[in-house]
């Protein structure tokens, strides 16, 4: 189980949490404006990468309040907390590189625990 | 040849007798065994009967890692897969060996054995594939009765609890190492949580002589003498009988406590506990397992690890036998010879498989001293005897077959660092050539690894290595004298399987001794092409089962390197799991359990309800009542007629109080009602109402409920009961993400109100008698509008709205006086007839009248268009959620499904939910083509006021096909039923009643 930061209530257990998936993914000022293409792109499509991940968490069982935080998702380490009026932190703050436990090809899994 | 007792220097000793009872019989042993140990005090070899081909078999290991020996303990509630290695006796307990039938000696699975060709791997996947109905009928019940472990206990075995802890240090394993590492955090600043598996502290200084003394102390006196100075250590915590099972994510160990070792199960308290500890830093420091060699028949009773031996002699105080030959393909051995030898026992013979040169002087010594036969660059080649060990085939040095009788045979096929937990927590593990095994190389998290758990298994070394890894601390250095009594290194030649010569169907040189896998299977296993380790573990049953393998998992794959002819490394371990050990499901549940499992919410006037004889349904976690009983033969079908028919007769209740309510407050309430729903608000007046629809943004239709608005900076809405914490925090979810701009508040008020619906023709006059004072008329009090009214020292607020299709009132009470007024609706409205009624009834009426059910009639591709709601969509309204979605091509298309109803032609058909509707009046008995399907029925009800069923369906361009003749299947019949499409409203459609 993760440990969260949250930056209104402090390092609280995951359990607590909920994930919003992608952050930074303003909805349309216009929806009507825009074509099926552009519209459906908003309403089903979000990246799920491999590495450094900026998404969203509720805190459920606390404050009830939403904020961003920068994810490795192929460490589960949470790298930032930040407030939801706070600009992204830029990538280049972090070790980008695609470290697994495991040692894992960037594509795919296995157990190559021991194939290093 | 019998067990003798060690009284000299052993942590078990004669004081306390203590009696058990085995398979029925009485037996003694001495306060402080395990199972195990008391067996073999008591000369008990055979203990069970293997999984798959019920062999006898024996005690094999002395912990954790036992393969064999597991049990069910009678008076522990039936508690089966016990190990006997691990679990205290204690006066009365009883015990039953397991997986045996009729009896321990002659059991009538062993036929299995002689089947064994069709026993072997993959065997569940292949041999019973024909023919057709022989699989359930009688393959699956013979091999469920013969093959197994214990069997499953009736009730709950304990109680448990969850203890939390976040700490600074978690030091896993109190030996040597463990308590070294300890010792130096003694006064200092951090928090330290020790975990220990036994209920002494010291590990292998006790099951071992290996070191003499520690510091000028016996080993027994500096291990009492360093717990007491932990103990004084106020920053220092020890749970002993404690263990760690899981290591998670970011320092997070599960760690389970037997709270009840060596007593009875107390009622009054938990008898487990489980640990959840955070901490910031984890030394693991929880030692080796040994393990195995894989030759003819070496699952013997008699055959043991001579690790698991030498520990029974100083942790048990007992010798399982005084004459014992001795395997062993490395140095560790030599403790135990030694040890025998210091008690005046004589190994019958000491079997090497390494070349005299190899073994050290020591160990030669010994041997030359004492007459022992030694037999170097030698190998067993097979054991024989009936239900015991009784011949050993030695392959000698000029590979001749020498045969030697003997009763015990110790074995050593090398050690293996206990990196479960380390691979877990992810860390990375490496190949070691020089010790055969696998060490941890890189960790992930911070943990530490130290003594035997690291591969460190020279002792000379280890004091440098504690205070080299522990120096990021800052504390002091530690300075302590080891006297150490064995060979310095491991000196391990590799040897996983030995070559065996009998062929016979009861010969088999078994890796995984739980689950009855052999050699054998493993060069099958590979040569059908399971050759990754991953696959193979599945095809085989490899390294399952409660032990995990935990002795030979490594010899397997050592095997298996060697047919592949592939370095181990690159073969790979499967991955390490948690749990380590099984943890019991009564552990992980905790206080979770019966009914804090889930919390009940009951309603203020739930104890009228069950007075008033109501079945209740379960609404998320609300206690609904269903329908009410009139009489104990009334059937559910009888009551819903009734409380239907009676209803639009007079009057029914209704009690509503489990709909959620959300109130919305704030400058920009308006804007944002209008955003959440999709129906237009902004000319709606104040005090009035309207059933209004919620949608995702792909359009679908998510909730409904009613949003009364009070004015333009205060609504309250109701949602659905199973949607109401879902709706609130979609909700808080836009207002904080997307529209922070607006100024909102919102608040559950679902439990500030008592909820009644009051509905039926005679409604009226109820409502009059009971708030005497408000005007109740059409004028005054139209449809869709509400009023609050002054009710005792409180305020109730009354709509005028109807789920039912009939005259109707919503009234909303402060839960104080929610009792009291429902029963004064019976005082005044019991002459008018007014029933109370349940939810069947609710959706019995409501479908009567085609108002649809989210969920029921919805399943989340459904848009209000499909519904024929258009007229609930604000279309003049520049956005809402949802709204765009509502244009997209899919969407708008022609030929979606939409809501019909359903009459069968034959009205005494009865047409079932779920059904599909179709074209043709028949399912053909072999379908060449799929029967395309045109559409589901989502409710379907008899109708006590139409006198016959009804139904309504989602079905593909349902609009374009109202008046025509479709079919719909049934269960268990290949004939349709044929049915006309109709309007989803089949009474009232011009909503006399509703506005009446
Ligand atoms: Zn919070």
């Amino acid at each position: 189980m993760l440990v969260i930061n949250c930056p209104y209530c402090g390092e609280r257990d995951q359990s607590e949490f909920s994930n919003g998936g992608e952050a930074h993914v303003a909805r349309p000022k216009n929806p009507e404006t825009l074509d099926d293409k552009k519209w459906s792109e908003y309403v089903f499509i979000r990246l799920n990468p491999k590495g450094i991940f900026n998404e969203r968490w509720v805190h459920t069982h606390g404050c009830r309040k939403w904020f961003n935080a920068i994810r490795n998702t192929s460490t589960d380490e949470i790298l930032k907390v930040y407030k939801l009026n706070e600009e992204p932190p830029s990538i280049g703050e972090f070790d980008t590189t695609l470290k697994t436990p495991s040692g894992e090809p960037d594509l795919g899994s296995g157990n190559f625990t021991v194939k290093k | 040849m019998t067990a003798l007792n060690n009284n000299k220097n052993s942590r078990v000793t004669d004081s306390n007798k203590v009696s058990f009872i085995f398979d029925g019989k009485k037996y003694f042993g001495f306060d402080g065994d395990t199972i195990a140990s008391a067996l073999l005090r008591n000369n008990i070899k055979i203990i069970g009967r293997s999984f798959k081909y019920h062999r006898p078999r024996g005690i094999y290991t002395c912990g954790i890692e036992e393969p064999n020996a597991l049990v069910q303990i009678l008076s522990e509630k039936d508690e089966p897969n016990t190990r006997a290695t691990v679990k205290k006796i204690y006066s009365g307990i009883k015990i039953l060996s397991q997986n045996r039938w009729p009896s321990l000696k002659n059991d009538f699975g062993y036929i299995n054995n002689l089947l064994s060709p069709i026993f072997s791997a993959g065997f569940y996947y292949k041999t019973f594939m024909g023919p057709k109905g022989f699989w359930k009928n009688i393959y699956e019940p013979l091999i469920r009765r013969s093959a197994g472990l214990g069997k499953p206990p009736k009730e709950f075995r304990s109680k448990s609890i969850h203890h939390h802890h976040n700490v600074d240090i978690v030091i896993v394993g109190a030996g040597l190492n463990g308590l070294l590492a300890a010792s130096k955090f003694i006064d200092t600043d951090y928090d330290v949580l020790i975990l220990e598996q036994d209920n002494i502290l010291g590990g292998s200084l006790n099951s071992s002589q290996k070191i003499k003394t520690i510091d000028n102390l016996d080993t027994h006196v500096w291990t009492k003498k360093t717990e007491d100075l932990l103990k004084k250590s106020k920053n220092i915590k020890i749970l002993k009988n404690t263990l760690a099972t899981s290591y998670n994510q970011i320092n997070h160990i599960i760690a389970l406590e037997d709270n009840s070792v060596g007593k009875p199960l107390a009622s009054h308290k938990p008898e487990l506990i489980l640990h959840k500890i955070r901490t910031k830093h984890t030394i693991l420091s929880n030692g080796h397992i040994e393990r195995l060699i894989s030759f003819r028949n070496n699952d013997l009773p008699g055959i043991m690890l001579a690790g698991s031996f030498e520990k029974y002699i100083f942790r048990y105080g007992v010798i399982p036998e005084a004459e014992p030959i001795i395997f062993t393909n490395n140095s560790s051995t030599f403790s135990l010879l030694k040890s025998l030898v210091d008690l005046g026992c004589k190994p019958k013979a000491y079997i090497d498989v390494r070349d005299e040169s190899s073994i050290e002087k020591k160990t030669k010594t010994i041997l030359k001293t004492n007459k022992i036969p030694f037999y170097f660059s030698s190998e067993i080649e097979g054991c024989d005897g009936n239900k015991k060990l009784e011949t050993i085939s030695i392959r000698n040095k000029e590979k001749q077959i020498e045969k030697i009788s003997g009763t015990m045979l110790c074995i050593s096929g090398g050690i293996n660092p206990d990196v479960h937990l380390f691979t877990q927590s992810k860390g990375l593990i490496k190949w070691d050539e020089k010790y055969l095994t696998f060490k941890p190389e890189t960790a992930f998290q911070n943990t530490i690894t130290i003594g035997s758990a690291n591969g460190s298994f020279n002792f000379k070394r280890i004091i440098e290595e504690i205070n080299e890894k522990l120096s990021l601390f800052n504390i002091n250095e530690l300075k302590i004298d080891l006297e150490i009594d064995c060979p310095e290194d491991l000196n391990i030649m590799e040897l996983w399987e030995t070559n065996n010569e009998k062929k016979s169907f009861w010969s088999k040189s078994f890796i995984d001794i739980q689950n009855d896998v052999t050699t054998k299977d493993l060069h099958q296993a590979v040569s059908e092409g399971f050759d990754r380790i991953e696959h193979l573990k599945r095809f085989t049953t490899n390294s399952m089962g409660t032990d995990q393998g935990k002795i030979s998992s490594i010899n397997s794959l050592g095997i298996v390197s060697k047919i592949l002819k592939k370095n181990i490394s690159e073969v790979g371990t499967t991955i390490y799991r948690p749990p380590y050990a099984p943890l019991s499901f009564s552990a992980i549940a905790g206080r979770s359990t019966y009914e804090f499992y889930d919390p009940t919410r009951k309603t203020s006037i739930h104890s009228w309800h069950v007075k008033n004889r109501a079945i209740f349904e379960d609404v998320g976690q609300w206690k609904r009542p269903w329908y009410f009983k009139k009489n104990d033969k009334e059937t559910m079908y009888e009551a819903v007629q009734r409380e239907s028919k009676e209803l639009r007769n007079a009057a029914g209740i209704l009690d509503g109080s489990t709909l959620g309510k959300i109130e919305i407050k704030g400058k920009d309430a308006l804007e944002f009602v209008n955003l959440i729903y999709t129906n237009a608000f902004t000319k709606m007046k104040p005090m009035t109402a309207r059933y209004a629809l919620m949608l995702g943004e792909d359009g679908m239709i998510k909730d409904d409920g009613i949003v009364c608005k009070i004015n333009d900076q205060h609504f309250i809405v109701t949602t659905t009961t199973g949607g109401a914490a879902k709706v609130l925090s979609d909700m808080e979810e836009y207002a904080q993400t997307e529209w922070p701009h607006l100024n909102v508040y919102l608040n559950s008020i679902t439990e500030q109100f008592s909820t009644f619906n009051i509905s039926g023709p005679k409604s009226r006059a109820i409502m009059r008698k009971v708030f005497s004072d408000v005007d109740f008329s059409n004028d005054k009090f139209p449809f869709m509008s509400f009023k609050k009214v002054n009710y005792l020292d409180t305020e109730v607020r009354i709509l005028r709205a109807s789920f039912t299709g009939e005259l109707g009132y919503e009234v909303y009470v402060t839960p104080k006086y929610g009792l009291e007024l429902w029963e004064k609706f019976f005082r005044y409205g019991e002459n008018l007839g007014l029933i109370p009624y349940g939810t069947e009834t609710m959706h019995l009426l409501r479908a009567e009248k085609g108002y649809i059910v989210v969920g029921q009639d919805t399943d989340g591709t459904v848009t209000p268009l499909d519904l024929n709601l258009n007229w609930m969509i604000g279309k003049n309204k520049k956005d809402f959620i949802g709204k765009r979605s509502l244009s997209r091509s899919d969407t708008s298309r022609k030929g979606r499904k939409q809501l019909v109803g359903i009459l069968a032609v034959d009205k005494s058909k009865i047409i079932e939910e779920g059904q599909h509707v179709v074209k043709s009046s028949s399912i053909p008995s072999k379908i060449k083509f799929p029967v395309k399907y045109l559409g589901h029925i989502t409710s379907s009800y008899h109708s006590p006021t139409l006198n016959h069923y009804i139904a309504m369906a989602m079905v593909e361009g349902g609009n374009d096909l109202i008046g025509k003749k479709l079919y719909v299947t049934q269960n268990k019949s290949s004939e349709n039923i044929s049915v006309e499409i109709v309007k989803p409203v089949f009474l009232d459609p011009e909503n006399k009643r509703l506005l009446s």
